[in-house]
């Protein structure tokens, strides 16, 4: 490897940690100075005043908040995320089990996106200012206007229940394998995924539009034309290469928003996802879920992040040559 | 610009879409085989949250009731006058004038690991619960001395003074946990007990699904059931953040039951839809609005009944409710308990003219300002405070709603940080413990900060009683002076509906939402026709 | 976006005039120009439009109808009166939050643009803020601190700035070359006159286009967190009325409890949006 690439990747490792760092401290500090005692979710108010001393000293509670932040700080880097208050359970315990599936929900919804979007972008930008422009670009920023509560359970009266196509609720069904088990994923999936392509599908087509007629305004596509080169060949091989990367990083952003974002299509779907996760966690006030929780959503940035940084550099020839 | 290329893009976008047709049509095939809901041998339940614990001496959410109830016995039930009726215990009877307290239990409970149930898990349960101050329980024993096993079967009490709720109280609301299992654990309180459950119910738990599901399996023989055997092979709790989906998961047949009772609105269409049946159970609490008599102003008794005077007690029941409501003449003690209610109570009248009359009275003729937290989540709550609010306003009381998160709300009313509170209390089933608790001086759920020797002595009279008819003259007189001097708003018990699909028969109703079908013996009588 | 940073040019009497030209061309921008002016109307003329609903009647859950246009609610208030109301709270909410992050936002910006020591500590802060769980930590602090619309207001603002911070730092670059600087400099200019003169009305442009887009963003936000409860109960917003009708379980049994405000929330955001892009299409040559 080639010392520029090692100083790449060591900017890229140090800058992730800098985010799952801020992610924690910010989350652990807005946690403890703002209202909302813990010590009430823990504790039963018919304790005794010594009782509930002893428990919330046990949950080290009691203790000045930095001394807190550092202890939490060396049990992180030692891959100890703490005890949930309410379930005295691991906090990976509790996490881990639902992170798959936002991650799944997360990552379907973009590749949909994207297998969607650049048709759409590409038809948009070639016929600039005809009517199908127009049509893409109201459906487009229609689609992402809506709430997704509201669509949810439109579609999920449609499908669900009238015509009956789908399940409502849950992400697979209980004791299904192999290929039945594909399909129940599946099945379950659509609806969820269905809402945040529409709500993400609007910007990331009207990104890929206006980037794309600029590009085709460049010279050197104006170059590839005099060349001779089809009109098809201009637009798919030469001007969609470049109007894809701001699109790019539009996605690695659009996924990290996603992975948490998604409480309101978790809540209507019944998915058990992490998002539901979390909204359910500040409902009882479990600190040690909720720091574990933004600490899981700060990595899948960072993941996010490098993936953006690959589709880079395959669609970037500047990127892969250097 | 370019039509070639617009078409092929067309194209493209046409193949893109029939392909996901495909994939979406292809699973709905998939799934119609494999989904829940529509065996005769497993029922699906539907739950707003998940388990939060699986220990039962802790747990205190809804959905951690249901699931534990069908794994721990409790030594009694409840008809629905909220009398006990055994369970695991099969008789009791207090002795040496209310200091001891005896129960017999069964012999034919067993853990699933084969073990028996017996005298010494209760007398492990009873000392764990009150050695570390457990839950709700612990606040209702604070009589209790000491307990043996007399014999496997036996269990013998020893109180620190003549009580006449202990029984009650321990025999519904603690569970009996085993002391094989639970004992190996450093503390009782802390034990997660999340996995390889060792239970004593017509169901043991054997599957989790965080956020999706939790399986449990018959148990057999389970002594509480026709023939020793429960009549369903699996009992699944699915999990729905939102009682809309929910409900049209029950629409479709994906679900056969909903455990939480339906928000009014909801049951009324539901009652509607001939696949699906309703079930109506009252409640053995009341909703009502403390007001904080600690604090200035509420400490002036005219300031409460304006309060009082200000709220149209028919309207939230007719439309908040939608009539699923009863009144409950402004008493604490609600006719849903019958052996305690008081016919000769009477409600507050709706009189805004008389609520300003005694604003004025009481030097605040020119309005007042306050506010009143509720639990945002609780949707009946939420919609009468809207109607409390402008009641109030007709009154030139402006009243601020705080619509709270759960945990905040239970903080700002422990720590009586409220000027009124609005709330209700699910079970409140033997008023002597229950006032106590929720009116004596200093009393854990005391959130209206009231202390009235008079009330006191009276509550006091009442609980050492170990005959509830001696107890009936006392608490009845206490109820009045709660009522007199707006201690209490209560505004209604409610009743609540559930629903479940039209094949489902053979559920035993229980009062409360605790309880209500979803219970173990009903569970383990249900059976789709 | 990069819908916004796309292009950097210095506005002056021409190009505004051509950006205007342009935009008059674009039909959908003007669509969304009037659906907002509309909207606008109906929330300073609420009072005249509609009684504030208040109190309940006996007609629950009637659809529309000639009493109800647009139909009542689960305690027989009219939604007609909830959703002119509602207009009227989530644009304020959505607004006010919009100019306090675009405040915030544009300082940062052409702080990190303009002082070159700062732009590096700006820069990562901005990044690091992009990357948080926006909605969680907007559910964690609105639980915690308890629902109004001041907390509404912050919490959304707190949130927004980030992004705002980094289309204003870059546009701000653009309009600003160095050697200009170093000339005001030379010839006397302090650094608030040279920001205020010609730092500020460089970047008026994406400012702009900014107050349309966090706000409805914002309104988007505030729906949200009132659908999720974290709302304030003591004024009517869109999110509001569905949050009412989530609870009671009417989402699917009254459609219209759901469909008007959530039509509403609807045409606020695509008219903001197309409002945007159309003028950021006139103002760039290339896409004009």
């Amino acid at each position: 490897m080639s010392t520029a690439a090692v100083g790449f990747a060591a900017r890229r490792v140090l800058r992730g940690l800098l985010t799952m760092w801020f992610a924690v401290t910010v989350t652990f500090f807005l946690l403890r100075l703002l209202p909302g005692d813990p010590a009430l979710a823990i504790a039963d108010p018919g304790m005794t005043e010594e009782l509930r001393a002893n428990l919330i000293a046990s949950y080290g509670l009691d203790r000045p908040i930095l001394v807190q932040y550092w202890e939490y700080l060396v049990h992180l880097v030692q891959g100890d995320l703490g005890v949930s208050f309410r379930q005295n359970q691991p906090v990976t315990t509790v996490l881990l089990e639902r992170l798959p599936w936002t991650l799944l929900l997360a990552l379907s919804a973009v590749v949909v996106t994207v297998a969607v979007g650049i048709p759409l972008g590409v038809l948009a930008a070639t016929r600039a200012r005809s009517w199908v422009d127009r049509v893409v670009q109201v459906g487009g920023v229609t689609a992402q206007s809506m709430f997704v509560p509201s669509i949810g359970v439109l579609l999920l009266y449609v499908f669900g229940v009238t015509l009956g196509w789908l399940p409502i609720g849950g992400a697979i069904d209980e004791d299904v394998t192999g290929l039945a088990a594909v399909g129940s994923v599946v099945a379950h999936l659509v609806l969820p995924c269905l809402s945040l392509v529409l709500i993400q599908l609007g910007s990331y087509v009207l990104t890929l539009r206006t980037t794309l007629i600029e590009t085709l305004g460049e010279d050197y596509v104006s170059l590839a034309r005099a060349k001779g080169v089809t009109a098809r060949k201009v637009v798919w091989k030469h001007a969609l290469r470049n109007a894809l990367l701001p699109t790019t990083t539009l996605m690695g952003l659009q996924f990290s928003l996603l992975v948490g974002g998604a409480v309101l299509t978790e809540t209507i779907y019944a998915y058990p996802g992490v998002g539901r996760a979390i909204f359910e966690a500040v409902g009882r006030l479990d600190f040690p879920v909720l720091q574990g929780a933004f600490l899981v959503l700060a990595f899948t940035v960072i993941i996010a992040n490098l993936l953006t940084d690959i589709a880079y550099g395959l669609l970037d020839p500047r990127v892969r040559t250097s | 610009m370019r039509p070639v290329t617009a078409r092929r893009a067309v194209r493209g976008l046409a193949a893109v879409l029939g392909a996901a047709a495909l994939v979406v049509s292809a699973a709905a095939c998939g799934a119609g085989g494999a989904s829940g809901g529509k065996s005769a041998t497993r029922i699906v339940i539907g739950t707003t949250a998940d388990v939060v614990n699986y220990n039962p001496l802790v747990g205190n959410s809804r959905t951690d009731s249901w699931v534990t109830n069908l794994m721990y016995p409790k030594l009694m039930s409840m008809d629905m006058e909220g009398k006990r009726v055994p369970h695991l215990a099969t008789s009791w009877e207090y002795a040496e004038g209310g200091t001891k307290a005896r129960v017999k239990i069964r012999d034919d409970m067993k853990w699933t690991d084969g073990k028996p149930v017996s005298a010494d898990d209760v007398v492990f349960t009873i000392d764990a619960v009150a050695k570390e101050k457990i839950g709700v329980v612990a606040g209702l024993i604070s009589s209790y001395g000491s307990a043996k096993a007399l014999s496997p079967t036996e269990v013998e009490f020893t109180l620190t003074k003549p009580d006449g709720t202990f029984l009650d109280n321990v025999g519904f609301w603690m569970a009996v946990v085993p002391a094989h299992v639970f004992g190996k654990a450093p503390s009782v309180a802390k034990f997660a007990n999340d996995s390889d459950w060792v239970s004593a119910g017509p169901y043991k738990l054997t599957k989790v699904e965080r956020g999706q599901r939790y399986v449990l399996d018959r148990v057999t023989p389970y002594p509480l059931a026709p023939d020793n055997t429960p009549n369903l092979e699996q009992v699944v709790f699915r999990v729905f953040g939102d009682v809309n989906t929910e409900v049209l998961a029950l629409r479709n047949g994906e679900i056969d039951l909903v455990a939480n009772a339906l928000p009014p609105t909801l049951a009324k269409s539901v009652q509607n839809d001939n696949k699906l049946k309703t079930v109506e159970i009252p409640s053995l609490g009341w909703a009502h609005m403390q007001y904080n008599v600690q604090r200035a102003p509420l400490d002036k008794l005219e300031v409460r009944q304006a309060l009082a005077a200000a709220v149209d007690y028919e309207a939230i029941r007719k439309s908040a409710l939608q009539g699923a409501a009863v009144s409950s003449d402004s008493s604490v003690l609600t006719p849903t308990l019958k052996q305690w209610h008081d016919p000769s109570a009477q409600e507050y009248r709706h009189d805004v003219a008389k609520a300003k009359e005694l604003l004025a009275k009481a030097g605040h003729a020119d309005g007042l300002t306050l506010s009143m937290i509720y639990d945002q989540a609780d949707p009946n709550i939420a919609k009468w405070a809207q109607l409390v609010r402008d009641g109030a306003k007709e009154a030139g009381i402006e009243i601020k709603l705080e619509g709270l998160e759960r945990n905040t709300y239970v903080a700002k009313g422990s720590n009586r940080d409220f000027d009124i509170y609005a709330g209700s209390w699910a079970i409140m089933d033997n008023p002597p413990a229950n006032l106590g608790l929720a009116f004596k001086c200093g009393g854990f759920i005391n959130y209206a900060n009231v202390c009235d020797p008079e009330l006191d002595k009276l509550i006091s009279q009442a609980q050492e009683q170990t005959d509830p008819q001696a107890a009936k003259d006392p608490i009845q007189r206490a109820a009045r002076i709660i009522s007199e001097q707006v201690y209490d708003n209560v505004l209604y018990v409610e009743k609540f509906t559930f629903a479940h699909g039209a094949k489902w028969t053979g559920f035993e109703q229980r009062p409360s939402e605790l309880l209500s079908i979803v219970n173990p013996e009903s569970l383990a009588k249900a059976k789709a026709n | 976006m990069s819908v916004e940073t796309a292009t950097a040019l210095p506005p002056s009497e021409s190009t505004a005039a051509q950006t205007w030209r342009a935009f008059r061309r674009n039909p959908l921008g003007v669509a969304g120009g009037l659906v907002l002016v509309a909207l606008a109307l109906v929330a300073i003329a609420a009072p005249l439009l509609a009684d504030y609903p208040s109190g309940s009647s006996d007609d629950v859950l009637v659809g529309p109808s000639a009493g109800h246009p647009l139909g009542t609610d689960d305690l027989g208030r009219d939604v007609f009166g909830q959703v002119v109301w509602g207009t009227r709270m989530s644009i304020a909410v959505g607004f006010a939050a919009s100019v306090l992050a675009i405040i915030a936002g544009t300082a940062i910006g052409v702080a990190a643009a303009y002082f070159k020591r700062l732009d590096t500590a700006l820069g990562v802060l901005v990044d690091l803020s992009l990357s948080l769980p926006v909605l969680p930590l907007m559910i964690l602090i609105a639980a915690l601190v308890g629902p109004s619309a001041t907390t509404l207001i912050i919490v959304i603002a707190a949130f927004s700035w980030p992004e705002v911070a980094r289309v204003v730092r870059s546009q701000a670059m653009t309009v600003m070359p160095q050697q200009f600087i170093a000339a005001a400099n030379v010839i006397g200019g302090s650094n608030t006159w040279i920001i205020r003169k010609h730092v500020l009305p460089g970047v008026a442009p994406v400012v702009v286009v900014s107050v349309v887009m966090t706000t409805s963003r914002a309104v988007l936000s505030e729906a949200g967190l009132s659908f999720l409860g974290l709302g304030d109960p003591d004024n009517w917003s869109w999110g509001t009325i569905l949050h009412n009708a989530q609870q009671s379980g009417s989402l699917t049994t009254a459609w219209w409890t759901t469909l008007f405000p959530s039509v509403a929330i609807l045409l606020l955001v695509v008219s903001t949006t197309l409002l945007s892009v159309a003028y950021n299409d006139a103002r760039n040559p290339k896409t004009r």
